[in-house]
């Protein structure tokens, strides 16, 4: 069989979802043995055009062509076997075994159930050498680090004959001396035969890796083009964004207010001395790209991770446990609704009182028609479509789920209310009516940080723009006045 | 106040009854047919004393379900209250028998008056909750494991108080007045009204208290639960400390009736509270289930088990038929939820 | 290097070395343990014990009691290790020993000969398994209720088989039991150890090269420690955990045979409280509960100490305290297998 010159065809590519569609008619090429780089802001179709392209979800019409043959896998085992192996952000390595046997996890050689090192044991370990010498074979993986492990997954994934490696930001959790290390080795994978689709935010490890970059945004493709004949940075950013028209922002009225929050210096494994002032009233927005440690902030302040560094909220320290914070005023919407945000098996009376039982109880005692009225009342505001309270959270849409979580942390009558992503998987209708009552809340003297990867979200509502890169805060902006958003994401994806 | 009006009237039209509710009244409905199916076939079954003993006999495993359950919702098991049952019982023998009365160790206690020794008793069954608490909240250790060892040791104490066998004399009257008393005019214990007073709080405290939805958040969904407030190491330590409370009320009533602390009361007790649980459509899975439904799920246990003894069946086929209930329980429920989604 | 990656690589390295420290604790721990509790029971009422009439502690003869009485466990403790480090647990395997105790000694009874014998019980025992793995992998019952269900299912049925009015299959005025049915468990073949011994020890060495060199014990590892990304390398974790469980009941019918003959007869309680015992040989061996790590050679340490405690502890202490010195030794293992394992992160 004759290797055809594109790894990768994909032909009038769509997607749809019930609210959106999410990948719209996108058609491009992947030349085989290069480093492709996908980019686009989030919302783009960038993870959804992927989770096609790894089985994980089924494309709505069009076609793609691997190796020149029809592909469409029905699961993420079928992928593999087709030649398509991912490094996500959960690795996909098992801990207690070795290096070793986690290359040769499923494929041994066996006689009677003995495990034989044969040479294609060797063969493997040959290519994890000579990818990364200092890696012992025989070491437990659970002794690696992120990066290491990353280098393992990669090494299986060659040894293994894939014709594709998908990576999808794999720079977010890992060192500069290992971010150097993986760029030499995927420069190297492509006289290893291995095609390199290459996500990630960060501009200038595109221009560092990348020998082509396709740009996406709102679902559609936008360009492919060779990065050499791509001019600078601003260029990228221009494609990245196109003229994108932001809602009109009006600044609130009235004088300086009170700080209600104030951060000073606030460290962990992931943020690096951070200092900031929440204002009454304000909406403080938190922008930055994956890994930016936006939903590491949240929960710093929270109280979920532990951190150094002073908070005050209202003048007092704030105690690190979430039922104090909650106590004190500071209500969180989390950024996993199914997980973090919802009980899922309950119904919607039964998640939204959750956070002030207090409002809808006597001595202890619950007042069922009081419980009632007040999930009716979120019912309505919020515009939550159901047909009654009773109706399990678990069978509403994406976006009615959310409104739930919001509908829970709004009953907490909290002076502070953070929102983690808090329209994602919002249609567009439901999000504005958030924003509407964001600002109302604000109006009330409520203050409100949101953390976001929706540019236009946080240019739509938010009075003051903190911008985070790699746990670090690398600038501040007061809407209304000039926003440049060019230069917004030119700081997010790591430019000074 | 339109769309408030018409949601109102939709709720109630439209109701749609819960899944707990539907598992309930399900069971209810297992539980009729059987009852239909030993009256045909064993002797006297049909028989309102026999039905009243059905409801009635079996109170004690009853009173355990309810904290069984309580702890089932929140995904966590108590295997240790059959040993708090003989531990209590045990102990409020020996606080409660005359000092220096005899030449035999096993006939001489610390001479308390009966109200300190039970209070005593009491206190200690809460200790074993606490430390169930302290290994299962604090230290995330599974709770099967940690239940099972304080059950062993709750029967050790039991046993070693004991000599391994019973304490049952130099015991003031009064000791045996709880145990006994019945409703005059009647033949109902007093054990049985408190079963049904404990029930009814049990079903009151699930369903109308803050602390009752906290449980049931708990088990649905433990890190948002976390995230919205709730201190959930504190409340599953006051759940432990409950269950063995009852298990320690339970023993009391016990070795009240019998005027005895046996050291092997109990045995099993604590499987026959998880099988009643199962029974009534509790899941371990949690965030789901009711003691309304753990007190059907008993007098299932009840037809099953009296069924078999009216058919003269040896009391061997108690393991096996309690085995096998539970398991086509599991299996009947699982199969009327899917087909009430689908 | 700038600074920040130097300082990072030497936190790196004093982790390093506080993990090694840790993993030579763990590595050893064990058999220190074992020693100092041979040690304290033999050095406890040194002369006036005397176990089991025999003389004290460390005397051959007494050594040769315990390790004759250890069998079952040393047989069955291994193959539930397996099932744990896949993540699984079965409660049922004292209750499936005595079942098979009950129908080997039943078939001794009525003239079946020992081969033909042990090879039912054997095939019995593998029925059971297959049970129990239907009911966990298949059904997706929860592995705790699934196996307390087949614990009862199991332990009734070994009752029932018991005729009204027995306690256990033995030999009687009308039928005798053979007496070479003693010969598997207790005849001196050895060094003083009977054949049941040499079997347990042979299938341990089995076990232990089937979970360090053989596919099943690399998957079993692979499923405990991260199912996702096994079943993402091909590999089918509901055929193979339900392997384990058949092999778990296949050893659970060894162990029962080994009792029956060592008792002379089929005790339907002669299996309770083993999963207890087990467990305890299983969290003193260091696997973790949540599957992925473990080892057979450290849980036959595990078993051995218990094996020690609690015949040491018979001689030591009057009978009534077994059950509070058991449960506290379980909630010890507990404390310690809490302190020696970092449980993998969820």
């Amino acid at each position: 069989m004759e290797l055809t010159e594109n790894v990768l065809e994909i032909r009038d590519l769509v997607k749809d979802f019930p609210a959106v569609r999410a990948v719209n008619n996108v058609s491009f090429d992947i030349k085989r043995d290069t480093v492709h780089c996908l980019v686009g802001e989030n919302g783009a179709g960038k993870s959804t055009l992927i989770k096609i392209l790894t089985g994980a979800t089924l494309r709505s019409r069009g076609r793609i062509l691997l190796n020149g043959q029809e592909y469409s896998p029905r699961s993420t085992k079928e992928a593999k076997q087709r030649g398509i192996s991912t490094l996500f952000q959960e690795l996909n390595v098992v801990d207690q075994l070795t290096v070793e046997e986690n290359l040769t996890l499923g494929i041994e050689d066996t006689r009677f159930g003995f495990l034989r090192k044969t040479d294609k044991v060797n063969a493997m370990i040959g290519v994890m050498n000579s990818l990364e010498p200092s890696i012992n074979p025989r070491q437990l993986v659970s002794t690696l680090s992120v990066a290491r492990k990353q280098i393992v997954e990669i090494a299986k994934a060659v040894a293994t004959e894939s014709d594709i490696i998908i990576m999808d930001e794999p720079t977010a959790a890992i060192s500069e001396s290992e971010i150097k290390r993986l760029f030499a080795i995927v420069k190297g994978l492509r006289d290893k035969n291995v095609t390199v689709i290459y996500i990630s935010h960060r501009l200038d490890e595109i221009f560092e890796l990348g020998d082509y970059v396709t740009v996406m945004r709102d679902g559609k493709h936008i360009e492919t083009k060779r990065v050499s004949q791509i001019k600078d940075r601003s260029e990228l950013i221009r494609l990245m964004i196109g003229k994108t028209v932001f809602e009109e922002y009006t600044a609130p009225e009235g004088g300086c207010k009170e700080a209600i929050l104030k951060v000073e210096h606030l460290s962990n494994r992931k943020l690096k001395d951070i200092s900031f002032d929440v204002h009454e009233g304000e909406i403080v927005g938190f922008y930055g790209l994956v890994g930016a440690g936006k939903t590491e902030l949240a929960r710093a302040i929270y109280g979920v991770d532990e951190c150094d560094g002073k908070i005050l909220f209202k003048g007092k320290k704030l105690s690190p446990s979430p039922d104090r914070v909650i106590a004190a005023g500071i209500a969180l919407v989390p950024e996993e609704r199914r997980s973090q945000g919802l009980f899922t098996i309950l119904t919607i009376r039964g998640n939204v009182p959750v956070m002030n039982m207090r409002k809808i109880s006597r001595n202890g005692f619950v007042n069922s028609a009081q419980e009632r009225k007040v999930t009716l009342d979120y019912i309505e505001t919020l515009r939550i479509s159901t047909s009654s309270t009773e109706k399990e959270a678990s069978k509403l849409s994406g976006g009615n789920q959310q409104k739930v979580v919001f509908a829970k942390c709004l009953f907490a009558d909290a002076d502070l209310l953070m929102l983690d992503e808090p329209t994602r998987g919002i249609d567009v209708g439901a999000k504005s009516e958030i924003y509407g009552i964001i600002r109302r809340l604000s109006r009330e003297g409520k203050s409100i940080m949101i953390f976001s990867s929706e540019l236009p979200e946080i240019m739509n509502i938010c009075d003051t723009i903190y911008l985070l890169y790699d746990g670090r805060m690398k600038a501040t902006m007061r809407n209304g006045c000039d926003i440049d958003s060019e230069k917004i994401i030119h700081i997010v994806t790591g430019g000074e | 106040m339109r769309a408030e009006t018409k949601l109102a009237r939709t709720h109630s039209l439209g109701s749609r009854m819960s899944n707990e509710t539907f598992i309930t009244l399900f069971m209810l409905c297992v539980l009729v047919a059987l009852f239909a199916v030993a009256c045909a076939f064993v002797p006297n079954f049909y028989l309102p004393r026999n039905m009243i003993n059905l409801l009635t006999n079996n109170w004690y495993v009853i009173i355990l379900g309810i904290g069984v359950t309580f702890l089932l919702i929140t995904g966590n098991f108590d295997m240790s209250v059959g040993g708090v049952i003989a531990m209590t019982g045990v102990l409020s023998v020996y606080f409660c028998q005359g000092a220096h009365v005899s030449q035999n160790v096993l006939a001489n206690g610390l001479g308390l008056p009966y109200v300190v020794s039970v209070a005593l008793a009491l206190l200690c069954a809460m200790g074993i909750g606490a430390i169930n608490a302290l290994f299962i909240a604090r230290l995330k250790v599974p709770s099967i494991i940690v239940t099972l060892g304080t059950m062993m040791i709750a029967r050790g104490i039991g046993q070693i108080v004991t000599n391994g066998a019973q304490r049952n004399t130099s015991l003031p009257d009064v000791f045996g007045t709880l145990g006994n008393m019945v409703l005059p005019g009647t033949t109902i214990k007093l054990a049985v009204l408190i079963m049904i007073a404990l029930v009814v709080f049990g079903f009151i405290f699930e369903k109308m208290t803050v602390a009752g939805r906290r449980m049931y958040l708990i088990g649905a969904n433990a890190e948002a639960a976390r995230l919205s407030g709730i201190k959930v190491k504190r409340h599953l330590a006051s759940l432990f400390v409950l269950s063995s409370l009852l298990a320690g009320i339970t023993g009391i009533l016990l070795a009240s009736e019998f005027k005895a602390g046996v050291s092997s009361r109990a045995t099993g007790y604590e499987f026959d509270a998880l099988v009643i649980s199962l029974l009534g459509g509790v899941s371990i899975a949690g965030g789901f289930g009711s003691v309304l439904g753990m007190f059907v799920g008993a007098v299932i246990l009840s037809v099953v088990t009296s069924a078999a003894t009216g058919l003269l069946l040896s009391p061997d086929w108690q393991f096996t038929l309690k085995g096998v209930v539970t398991f086509a329980a599991i299996l009947a429920q699982r199969f009327a939820l899917d087909k009430r989604k689908g | 290097m700038n600074a920040k990656t130097r300082k990072q690589d030497s936190l790196r390295a004093q982790t390093d070395r506080a993990d090694t420290v840790r993993s030579n604790i763990k590595a050893f721990y064990i058999y220190v343990v074992l020693v100092l509790i041979v040690i304290v029971f033999s050095v406890v009422k040194l002369g006036q014990v005397e176990m089991f009439g025999r003389g004290h502690f460390l005397s051959p003869d007494s050594i040769i009691n315990l390790l004759r009485s250890a069998v079952p466990i040393l047989t069955l403790s291994g193959a539930f290790t397996l099932l744990m480090i896949s993540g699984y647990i079965d409660l049922s395997v004292g209750s499936a020993m005595s079942l098979s105790a009950v129908v080997f000694a039943w078939m001794i009874l009525n003239g079946v000969g020992f081969l033909l014998a042990l090879l039912i019980t054997l095939v019995m025992g593998i029925g059971l398994g297959f049970v129990n793995g239907l009911l966990v992998m298949k059904l997706r019952i929860t592995p705790v209720i699934a196996t307390l269900v087949t614990l009862n299912v199991f332990k009734g049925a070994a009752l029932l088989i018991v005729p009204e009015g027995l306690s256990a299959i033995k030999g009687s005025a009308q039928r005798i039991m053979p007496a070479w049915i003693n010969d598997y468990a207790r005849e001196e073949v050895l060094l003083g150890l009977p054949w049941a011994f040499f079997v347990a020890i042979l299938l341990i060495v089995i076990l232990v090269i089937v979970q360090r060199k053989t596919i099943i014990g690399k998957y079993a590892a692979a499923i405990g420690g991260n199912r996702a990304a096994a079943e993402l390398s091909g590999i089918n974790a509901v055929k193979w955990v339900w392997v384990l469980y058949v092999v778990v009941g296949l050893f659970a019918a060894c162990a029962g045979v080994a009792r029956a003959s060592y008792m002379s007869l089929g005790d339907p309680l002669s299996g309770d409280g083993m999963e207890l015992d087990c467990i305890i040989a299983v969290l003193l061996g260091g696997t973790a509960f949540s599957g992925g790590s473990g080892s057979v050679a450290k849980t036959i340490v595990g078993a051995l100490i218990i094996m020690c405690v609690t015949t040491g502890l018979m001689t030591v202490i009057p009978a009534f305290w077994q059950t509070m010195a058991k449960g506290s030794v379980l909630i010890i293992a507990v404390v310690l297998n809490h302190l020696l394992v970092r449980e993998k992160a969820t």
